[in-house]
């Protein structure tokens, strides 16, 4: 038996007029007109993003940047140059440290609560598959609700006289706990905190939910098979499995704490007396109540800088564990 | 290739010119401020669609008479807030816009010069409005507005619950003590209160400072004479202080938005509420119980009322169209416009108005009874501090009462804030 013949090179194609007349072809076979049009149409094609992404992201930043080192208070078309005054004050606001401290509870309490909880439920119902479509839209539900709708449907349960959290604690015995959840400064940031978590527990859910799915079950099974018990499989198998999308959502639920503003906005405006202030409330306050547009927005800014590095932080992180090998 | 060059690139020019320029209006277009015979009208989120439609059928009579077409713009109060400087400074801004007339509102418009100087006018057209009303929208010795409409706060009460428990309406703090302490007793809520919105609490200080240091007292404090950290205004703070603590305002009235608290006394609930005059309003429509209105009383004696001015039309000094934006606003200065807010609105014109053979509920009439003589000079009103005070005092002032019902603060503390807030 013979070896079969190797297959013959394709036939060079023969020279155009044009692309002679051209000059010589690119080691990828590809003529330097063609790379040429090429990268004209590849231009073409991106500059409708370009310009979006220059008139609604660049220029807003960098007006924005402008706005820090003057002092526009929203009326004056030439507002004085102020330098780092606002800097300075910021350095020296007490009320801008207490908002921040309350950011930092939010970010702590408001990540920690939601990827525990989500994560949780998410392991419970791994293996369920009956009612499995259910379980996923009613925990997520909340998530997709309109802030502004769940923000005044909490207040109805916080209310002191008529909410329906102060009657069920009476109707268990506990009426010596209750409250104006959301009057008392004492609990007041907790409260809004609590609803912050109930409706982002339902977006980890669902993607550590669809993370669990992809998992290697025939590892978890070997694991078993090996003795480890469920703590062990869960921390050696299944989580290195899911790192990266658990890192990911933790990424958008941090993120989501440094910038929050509109659950705390509809459910206290901040108080009572600044009890509840975070960072997106005093810049807001600074800004439009205060017509202190400038310094509204050197907090706006220092919130972005905060969280950028966090960000980068999480993404890195995220595709190590992904060229890692981990991940579902 | 080239063809696609072409659209891509004419794409992304539009976009960009669309997005750079904006709107702009053309002559004729029914998108921007009013031309010759038009005016565009900027007001204040109306609470619902039928007042919307009063509102327009009250200006097709303008327009019927004077042959201006009248198109109402409507903008919730914080957008407002936001927008309205910009608004005031485009090509196809309002004309005449609705709003509020301190020093924060109005005041800072005219500053900046974005309002239209109405002195000469008053003059010519004779405009018939309050001495009180009308330095409200006089800024730096110029006129700017016509006030909208008056607001007086007092204190509201349920003639029936009082009546069964012996109680007469309270004229003194110690007669409102005690019948604190009697409601209490009764197991109802002496006062319904919220200061959830921190709005509400500045109309505490104002009510109960206007009644203790009266109108001159005041005077003293806005122009700096007296200070904000003076006793009046503690032993004014240590009132509420004192009725937070003794539960005579409910339980955890921070905890309480403004509609809670308003349905606390239509409901029955609580026998009195400290409110302003466009309560007058829900009670015609929600309450089933006659309620009595009183000014809120002094330390030693009988009280005045806070009085405060709305939001009222203003005209923008880009308009196209002043004569056609006087004559509207000749229109709401005239007795007819303001007995229809009357009969329609249940509000208080800054102007005397003849209510006889309007119908009007009982409560209001005697409201703009005492008002009328009031203002033409048979007793005194206070003032409602926060139409008066720049937006940093009023921040200071609504955070400081609620730091008081919530126990953050003393009395003297949140003076001395106040007294800061007020050299800012």
């Amino acid at each position: 038996m013979t070896a079969a013949p190797a297959p013959a090179a394709a036939p060079p194609l023969p020279e155009t007029g044009r692309s002679r007349r051209r000059g010589r072809r690119t080691q990828s076979g590809v003529s330097e007109a063609t790379r040429r049009q090429q990268a004209r149409l590849g231009v073409l094609l991106v500059a409708p993003a370009v310009v979006l992404m220059a008139v609604f992201l660049v220029f807003p930043v960098l007006n924005a940047v402008y706005y820090v080192f003057v002092d526009f208070d929203g009326l004056d078309t030439t507002p004085p140059w102020v330098g780092l005054a606002n800097f300075t004050e910021l350095a020296q606001d007490r009320q801008m440290w207490a908002a921040a401290w309350n950011n930092l509870i939010w970010i702590v309490l408001g990540t920690a609560g939601p990827l525990v909880l989500g994560t949780g439920l998410a392991l419970l119902l791994w293996g369920v598959r009956r009612g499995s479509t259910f379980y996923r839209v009613v925990f997520f539900l909340p998530y997709v609700l309109p802030q502004v709708a769940v923000g005044v449907v909490w207040g109805w349960i916080y209310a002191p006289t008529r909410g329906w959290l102060n009657r069920g604690l009476e109707a268990v015995g506990l009426g010596e706990v209750t409250r104006g959840w959301l009057g008392d400064p004492d609990t007041a940031l907790y409260a809004v905190l609590g609803t912050a978590i109930w409706t982002a527990t339902g977006f980890v859910f669902v993607i550590v939910l669809s993370a669990l799915r992809n998992v290697a079950t025939e590892l978890v099974d070997a694991a078993m098979l090996d003795g480890a018990n469920y703590r062990q499989r869960l921390r050696s198998v299944v989580l290195p499995q899911i790192m990266p999308v658990f890192l990911m959502v933790t990424a958008l639920t941090l993120i989501g704490g440094f910038a929050v503003f509109d659950i705390v906005f509809v459910m206290t405006g901040g108080g009572p007396a600044n009890a509840t202030e975070v960072l997106g409330t005093y810049a807001y306050s600074n800004a439009f109540q205060l017509s202190r547009i400038s310094y509204g927005t050197t907090l706006a800014l220092v919130v972005t800088a905060l969280a950028v590095p966090v960000a980068v932080w999480l993404n890195r992180l995220q595709r190590r564990a992904s060229s890692e090998g981990l991940g579902a | 290739m080239r063809s696609s060059s072409k659209v891509l690139v004419t794409s992304a020019v539009c976009l960009l010119a669309t997005a750079c320029t904006g709107q702009s209006a053309s002559p004729g277009d029914d998108g921007g401020g009013g031309g010759g015979d038009s005016l565009v009208y900027l007001v204040e989120q109306l609470e619902d669609a039928d007042s919307l439609n009063r509102l327009e059928d009250h200006l097709a009579d303008f327009t019927e008479s004077s042959g201006i077409e009248v198109e109402v713009q409507q903008l919730d109060v914080d957008t407002m807030r936001t927008v309205l400087q910009t608004r005031l400074r485009a090509e196809d801004g309002p004309d005449v816009i609705s709003w509020g007339s301190g020093p924060s509102f109005a005041g800072a418009l005219a500053e900046a010069g974005l309002l239209y100087d109405l002195t000469e006018a008053y003059e010519e057209n004779g405009w018939e409005v309050y001495d009180f009303a009308k330095e409200r929208v006089t800024y730096d010795g110029r006129i700017h507005g016509i006030p909208g409409e008056m607001e007086t706060v007092g204190l509201f009460y349920n003639t029936q619950v009082l009546s069964d428990l012996g109680i007469e309406p309270p004229r003194t703090l110690d007669d409102l003590r005690a019948a604190c302490q009697a409601v209490s007793e009764a197991g109802l809520i002496p006062m319904a209160f919220g200061d959830q919105d921190a709005w509400p609490g500045s109309h505490l200080l104002s009510m109960a400072l206007s009644s203790a240091v009266g109108p001159d007292g005041m005077e003293a404090l806005f122009s700096g004479e007296r200070s904000w950290d003076s006793p009046e205004v503690v032993d004014a703070l240590t009132f509420w202080q004192e009725a937070n603590q003794n539960g005579w305002l409910g339980e955890s009235p921070v905890s309480i938005d403004y509609d809670t608290m308003t349905s606390l006394y239509l409901s029955g609930e609580a026998a009195m509420i400290p409110t302003g005059s466009w309560f007058i309003n829900d009670l015609a429509v929600g309450a089933d119980f006659e309620s009595g209105y009183v000014p809120f009383p002094a330390p030693d004696g009988e009280g005045v009322f806070a009085a405060g001015l709305g939001s009222g039309p203003l005209i923008s000094a880009n308009t196209d169209n002043p004569e056609g934006a006087i004559e509207l606003l000749d229109f709401f200065a005239s007795e007819e416009h303001g007995q229809w807010s009357v009969e329609n609105l249940q509000t208080i014109p800054p102007r005397p108005v003849d209510t006889e053979g309007l119908d009007v509920e009982p409560l209001l009439a005697q409201v703009l009874e005492d008002v009328s003589s009031l203002s033409e000079g048979g007793g005194e009103l206070g003032y409602n501090i926060d139409v008066l005070m720049s937006e940093a005092f009023n921040e200071a002032m609504f955070d400081g009462i609620q730091a008081l019902l919530t126990g953050q603060s003393t009395p003297a503390e949140v003076a001395a804030a106040l007294q800061a807030a007020s050299q800012q």
